[in-house]
Order: C-alpha cells, then sequence, then structure tokens
C-alpha cells in the first residue's frame, strides 16, 4: 500500500484552489441565491483544463489519470465552489463526455470531446425516469430503428444541466420486451426536432445546477448516434456510476476541508463568555468530527479512483461503500458547521446554509443510500 | 499511490491468524480462566515468534512495511483472539518498543531479545489515578542512592502485570521522565489480584504499587530530553487500539454475515431480509473505511510522523467508535445467537467500549483533533 500523491498532483492541487478561489468563488452566493447557472465559472473551467482533465489530448484533455480528476474535484470543494457548479461538471464531464469517449466514433469523439473539454458546449445524461430510477429497467423511453435512423419516445427526469445542455448521452429501449439488455444509448443534440427540456426544477440544494425533464416526441436521429452496440447502453450506464461514486463524490470531501477552515477561523474570532468559542470543548468536537468525516471520506474516493486507474472493471463493492459512507455521512459535518456557526451559519450571507443544503443531495444523487446498501448486501 | 497489500504482507497476515490453531482444543485465551495463564500467553507468544509479527515496528524486516504490514497483521491477531491480541501486544509493542527504541546494546541482549523470541512477558505501567489521560506529571519517581535506585508510587490497569517477567515502569528521576524496568519478584513491588473487566476477559490487567521498590541503576532507560515520551506512549497505546477495533470489528462482522447466511427465517436466509442485508451493509461500509483510515495511519506513521499524530487521534476515535456501532449490529443481526457466552461477536462488544476509553479516549483525541485545527497547542 501506498497512500501518496505525486509532487505534480499536489502542486496542481493548490493550483486549483488558487484558481478557484480567485475566479469562481466570489461569484457563488449571488448565482445560489438567484438559482442561476454560472456560465462564465463554467468556462473559466473549460478554460483551466477541468472540463476534460481526463480526456486524451487530441479531444482537448489533458490525459490525466483518474485519481488527479477526483483531486480536481476535492480542490474545487476545498476551494468552496458550491455543489451546484461541481454538480453540472460532473454531469458534463463524466456522465456525458465520458461516454462519449469510450463508446462513440472517432468522427463522434471529434466533433464533440473539444467542444466540451472548452465549455463551449454543455453536456447532459437522460438515464432516470418518472418510474425508472435506479431500476433503470423498467424504462419506458423507446428508440425504434426506422431505416437510418431512431426514433425517440418518452421522457427522462431530474437531469442535470437538462435545461442549458447542447448535447446528451439518452438511454432507452431499442428491445421494449427485453429488461437490461435492452437498453441502448444514444448521442441527442439540442434543437432536434421532437427533443426538448422543461423548465428548471427549483431544488433545496445545488441551486446553481439546472435541473430538467427531458422529453422525446417521435424525436428522430441518425443511427450513427447509436453509442456502442444495441443493447449495451446499462453496461455503460454502470461504468459511468463509477464515476458518480468517485469523481462526483470528490467535491463533498473538499467541502469538508472547506468547512473546517471556515469554522476555524469563526471560533477563533467569535467571541462568548468573554473567550473564543474556540475554547469550547463543544466546538473543538464538532471541528473533530468534521475532520474524521474528511480523513475517512478522502481514503475512499481515492481508493475507487485508484481502483478506476488499475483498469479493475465495474468496482461496484468499492463504490458502493464510497458512495454509502460519503451520501450517509457527509450531512453530519455540514450540520455541525452551521450549527457552530450560529444564526449566521442560518443565513445566506454565510454559505454555511448553502453546503448544508447542496450536503442533502449526496445521499440520493448517482443512487440513494438504500441503493448503495441493497448492492452491498448482495456482494459482502 | 496502491490500495493493495503484497502477497508477502498478506501470506504474513494468514500466518498470524492461524498461529493460534496450534493451542490445546480446550485452551481459550478469551475466557476469564486464561487469565493467568502465562504457559498459554507464552505458547501464543512462541509460535507468533516463528513469523515476523513480534518484530514488526521495533526492528527492519525485509521486504515488509513497517507500521502499515504491522497494522494488517495486528487485525489479524485481534480478529482471532482480542485477549490473546492485547497481552501481546502490551508485551512486544509498549514493553519491547521501549527498549527497542531507547535501550542500549546490552539492555536490548537483556530485555527485547528475549521479547521477541516469545520467552518473556513484559508490561508497560503509565497509567496514574490523576494522570492517565493527559499525562500532565508523573508522581511515580525514583530517587538515586549510588548504584540504586528507590522507585515508589502507584500505577492503575498495567497489562499484563499480573503475569509479566518484567514491568517498565514510567515515572520521573531527577526531572527527567524515565522508565525503571522492574522484575516481577523484586521486593517492594505489589501487583494487584487481576480486575474482573468488561471484555479482554483473557487479559491479565491489574493494579500495582511500588513501595521503596529497590532496582539497579543499570535498569533504568532515560528517553533522550526534548521527546515528549508519555505523548509517544500514548500514541503506541493507540496504535495498539486502532488494531484492536480492526480486528474486533472483522470477527463480529463475518461472524453476523455467515450467521445471516445460514440462519433462516420466513424460509430464507435472514440476509435475504432487507433490515438484515442493510445492517450488514452498514457494517461492511463502517468496517472498510476504518480499515482504510487505519492503514493510512500506519503507512503516515513510517513516512511522515509528524502528520501521522493528528490523523491517529481521527483514526482512533473512527475506528473504535465503528467498532462499537459494527458489534452492537452484529448482536442486532444474530438475535439470541449472538449473546451467547463464547460467541465471538459477543466477544467483540464487550471489547469494544475498552478500546474507545484506554489508550487517548475518544473525548481528549477529539479535543485535540479541535485544537490542532484551532491552531492551538499543548
Amino acid at each position: 500500500m501506498d497512500f501518496a500523491f505525486t509532487r505534480e498532483q499536489q502542486m496542481f492541487k493548490k493550483e486549483i484552489i488558487r484558481f478557484a478561489k480567485k475566479e469562481i468563488v466570489p461569484r457563488v452566493q449571488e448565482h445560489d441565491r438567484n438559482e442561476a447557472f454560472d456560465f462564465e465559472s463554467f468556462r473559466k473551467l473549460g478554460r483551466f483544463g477541468i472540463l476534460g482533465l481526463h480526456f486524451p489530448e487530441q479531444y482537448g484533455g489533458s490525459g490525466a489519470d483518474v485519481v488527479t480528476t477526483v483531486m480536481a474535484g476535492e480542490a474545487l470543494g476545498e476551494a468552496g465552489v458550491d455543489g451546484g457548479l461541481t454538480l453540472a461538471y460532473g454531469a458534463h464531464s463524466f456522465l456525458c463526455a465520458d461516454t462519449i469517449l469510450r463508446h462513440a466514433t472517432e468522427e463522434q469523439r471529434q466533433k464533440y470531446l473539444p467542444r466540451l473539454a472548452s465549455g463551449e458546449w454543455i453536456g447532459c445524461m437522460g438515464l432516470t425516469e418518472p418510474d425508472a430510477g435506479s431500476d433503470v429497467a423498467s424504462m419506458r423511453t423507446t428508440a425504434e430503428k426506422k431505416g437510418d435512423k431512431y426514433v425517440l419516445n418518452g421522457s427522462k427526469i431530474f437531469i442535470t444541466n437538462g435545461p442549458i445542455a447542447d448535447v446528451a448521452v439518452v438511454y432507452a429501449k431499442t428491445d421494449p420486451g427485453a429488461q437490461h439488455a435492452g437498453i441502448s444509448a444514444f448521442i441527442v443534440e439540442k434543437g432536434t426536432k421532437g427533443f426538448d427540456a422543461g423548465p428548471p426544477l427549483i431544488k433545496m440544494g445545488v441551486r446553481t445546477s439546472q435541473t430538467s425533464e427531458l422529453f422525446f416526441s417521435n424525436c428522430e436521429i441518425p443511427v450513427e448516434n447509436l453509442l456502442g452496440a444495441e443493447g449495451e447502453g446499462f453496461n455503460m450506464s454502470l461504468q459511468t456510476v463509477e464515476w458518480d461514486r468517485s469523481a462526483l463524490l470528490s467535491p463533498f470531501v473538499g467541502a469538508a476541508r472547506y468547512m473546517l477552515n471556515a469554522c476555524a477561523d469563526y471560533a477563533k474570532k467569535r467571541r462568548q463568555f468573554g473567550r473564543p468559542i474556540g475554547k469550547f470543548q463543544a466546538t473543538k468536537h464538532k471541528l473533530a468530527n468534521i475532520r474524521i468525516f474528511y480523513e475517512a471520506a478522502q481514503s475512499l474516493a481515492y481508493r475507487i479512483a485508484w481502483c478506476k486507474d488499475q483498469g479493475r472493471p465495474l468496482n461496484h463493492l468499492e463504490a458502493a461503500v464510497a458512495k454509502l459512507f460519503v451520501g450517509d455521512w457527509s450531512m453530519g459535518p455540514a450540520n455541525d458547521a452551521m450549527v457552530l456557526f450560529g444564526g449566521y451559519g442560518y443565513c445566506h450571507e454565510y454559505n454555511m446554509e448553502r453546503i448544508f443544503r447542496d450536503s442533502r443531495l449526496a445521499p440520493i444523487g448517482g443512487g440513494t443510500s438504500d441503493i448503495q446498501k441493497m448492492i452491498i448486501a448482495r456482494l459482502i | 499511490m496502491n490500495y493493495d497489500f503484497t502477497p508477502l504482507e498478506t501470506a504474513l497476515f494468514a500466518d498470524v491468524a492461524t498461529a493460534l490453531k496450534n493451542l490445546p482444543a480446550d485452551a481459550d485465551p478469551d475466557s476469564r480462566q486464561a487469565v493467568l495463564d502465562k504457559d498459554l500467553l507464552c505458547r501464543i507468544t512462541g509460535c507468533l515468534a516463528q513469523t515476523s509479527y513480534l518484530r514488526l515496528g521495533l526492528e527492519p524486516v525485509a521486504d515488509l512495511n513497517g507500521h502499515l504490514t504491522l497494522m494488517g497483521a495486528m487485525e489479524a491477531l485481534a480478529c482471532r483472539s482480542p485477549s490473546a491480541y492485547l497481552a501481546v501486544e502490551a508485551s512486544t509493542r509498549l514493553f519491547g518498543r521501549a527498549v527497542a527504541g531507547w535501550g542500549d546494546t546490552a539492555r536490548k541482549a537483556r530485555w527485547l531479545k528475549p521479547v521477541l523470541a516469545g520467552d518473556l512477558i513484559g508490561a508497560l505501567a503509565l497509567s496514574e489515578t490523576f494522570t492517565h489521560s493527559a499525562n500532565q506529571s508523573l508522581s511515580t519517581c525514583g530517587e538515586k542512592h549510588g548504584q540504586q535506585v528507590t522507585v515508589t508510587g502507584a500505577k492503575q490497569y498495567v497489562i499484563n502485570a499480573p503475569v509479566a517477567d518484567w514491568i517498565a515502569v514510567a515515572g520521573m528521576l531527577e526531572e527527567r521522565f524515565a522508565l525503571f524496568f522492574i522484575q516481577s519478584t523484586t521486593p517492594g513491588l505489589f501487583i494487584d489480584t487481576p480486575l474482573e473487566t468488561m471484555g479482554y476477559e483473557g487479559t491479565a490487567i491489574s493494579h500495582i504499587r511500588l513501595d521503596g521498590c529497590r532496582i539497579d541503576a543499570d535498569q533504568v532507560i532515560c528517553p533522550n530530553n526534548g521527546q515528549n515520551v508519555p505523548e509517544m506512549l500514548k500514541m503506541w497505546e493507540n496504535q495498539i487500539l486502532l488494531g484492536a477495533a480492526l480486528g474486533i470489528s472483522g470477527a463480529a462482522f463475518e461472524t453476523a454475515r455467515d450467521f445471516a447466511k445460514t440462519h433462516k427465517s420466513d424460509g430464507k436466509p435472514v440476509i435475504a431480509h432487507q433490515e438484515m442485508g442493510f445492517k450488514l451493509a452498514e457494517m461492511f461500509t463502517l468496517l472498510q473505511t476504518a480499515q482504510l483510515l487505519a492503514y493510512r495511519t500506519a503507512w503516515t506513521m513510517e513516512t511522515n510522523p509528524v502528520e501521522a499524530r493528528e490523523l491517529m487521534w481521527c483514526a482512533k476515535v473512527f475506528c473504535t467508535e465503528s467498532a462499537e456501532q459494527i458489534c452492537s449490529q452484529a448482536l442486532q443481526v444474530m438475535g439470541s445467537a449472538g449473546c451467547v457466552e463464547g460467541n465471538r461477536a459477543q466477544t467483540a462488544y464487550r471489547c469494544a467500549k475498552y478500546n474507545q476509553v484506554t489508550g487517548t479516549s475518544t473525548e481528549i483525541a477529539r479535543v485535540k483533533i479541535g485544537d490542532a485545527e484551532l491552531g492551538y497547542r499543548e
């Protein structure tokens, strides 16, 4: 075992934190209050090289390994970037772009990936449906082959980046009679006739990300837009799930470090009963609980990243353990941090209430904690 | 970065786990009857001496990764028998480590060599009535009389004291921290009867009293000035308790999982019932998270001892508190079967609390972590 990061990785992390604190964090609170997507910050992420970090260089990326990519997410969280923007980044880079990277034709890669890496285009993934969440085999969206086209009909829900996406990776049944083996994946571009997005959903947290329904009504797409072969969609979605449970988790881990720093600063300045509240044991215990979560969660997130770097396919157990732990346990530190700030923590001026709201997504998005428990119970 | 143990390490863990299988069929190192069975303890240390287990962390072992390998091996032994583990570790990683770290060649030959061979049982006496958590000061002290030193004081909760050949007693000598190495037969050393403890019933733990106990001056080791020795000793204790927490967590989880796969309710294994399956999933998640944190802490002890201090406190809190949760859940999964004397999950459950309250207690550890985050240093 060796838990060391390379010197380059450590320097890169510091660079991201410096960049994000200067270019993105000052804009976070305003966009959160307005429930507005921050296009400018998103494109800055692209220019800095984060959106396409793990893409090969020929597609506008840096060819980074998964550990470095996970580290980038942690750095954004540690800098204080909100969960909405990091969620949008994750849905764009991993759920959409990575699927194209792994399963599209060379021509499609050349067409989409450089634009996605730069942030010129925004991507999303359409998998979840009103009656098919974790039970993806129940999906009703269909893709019927007619000559040189597929015709998509159905709808998707809770699609991160849905209202703002230029390109979507959409899962649909090419064989409605089959279960998982009937699912296929397609590229659908914005503006395609019969493809539409609903208005942004109003959410509790991660408010700067735009989430909506997607609608397909006799939406015709060329057969070339089929990713891989018919029936391979379910396995593709499982691969993206590993990103959900590593890179998409890492901003929550980084946010714990952000909370620690903010809470320690506040506890040293805020005085009650004639002394800084940091002198009270109850305050120290809250700080300790956040730190312990940070240390524990970090190891899990990087383990799944390392497993992916080793080319170990479908690390279900490791991924589910990481997701369950970070999902369920991250709410405690966020609550502790908000309470430590007292009344200020409850107000929007201090961003602890925003972090608290953002943390509530962790046990829900990307497979609820109950689903993770089902997976683990099956595999142990 | 690498998250796998090497094949050599994995083989060692297997050897450690099987070392206790050679004991007599009726020998149970976790029973209260084993508490004064020094022969049994010596057999166990003798078996372990056939592997590199006892040497890990005390001296370099080729192709093995010091504290990191040790943590995995500790887990394997504690999983098999918590009481044997605690006794072996008190002798080796407390008593033996003090000699390895601060003793000269002659003292190493006298005390360390037989410890590593499994021929000598040691104990280290640190805790006192008013100094057990923060170690602000020690009231036990030595007074020089020519080539002899007279030691006076009292120590509490000394692991192995009733069965030890030698006890290293922490105290003060001429305003310096000192370790007084005292043979168990020395006049003036009074060892109480073993305490009846909740958990670790097979480990002999007692209070001791030193009433004008005379020893030769060469039985005193004074660590280098500038070292925070009590803090180091707490770190060693915490390391042992981490291994214990992982071991009992693993034992409780395995026992509950195996039960849940074989015991049927409503015509199907209880693990197939969602509530039971979910409990086991939570236990497994805590176990894996604790393992990774403990392994990383051990690795950091090798690579960055200064940074390891705070990480150790974090690991101490998380691993020991998780262990209690895992053991409690295990009993819940197993129902009445788990509560029967001798069941591994029940044994583990009774040991879980001790791991939290000894070493740096989880309350004190949290205060120290908070202080570190705030930049408050003691």
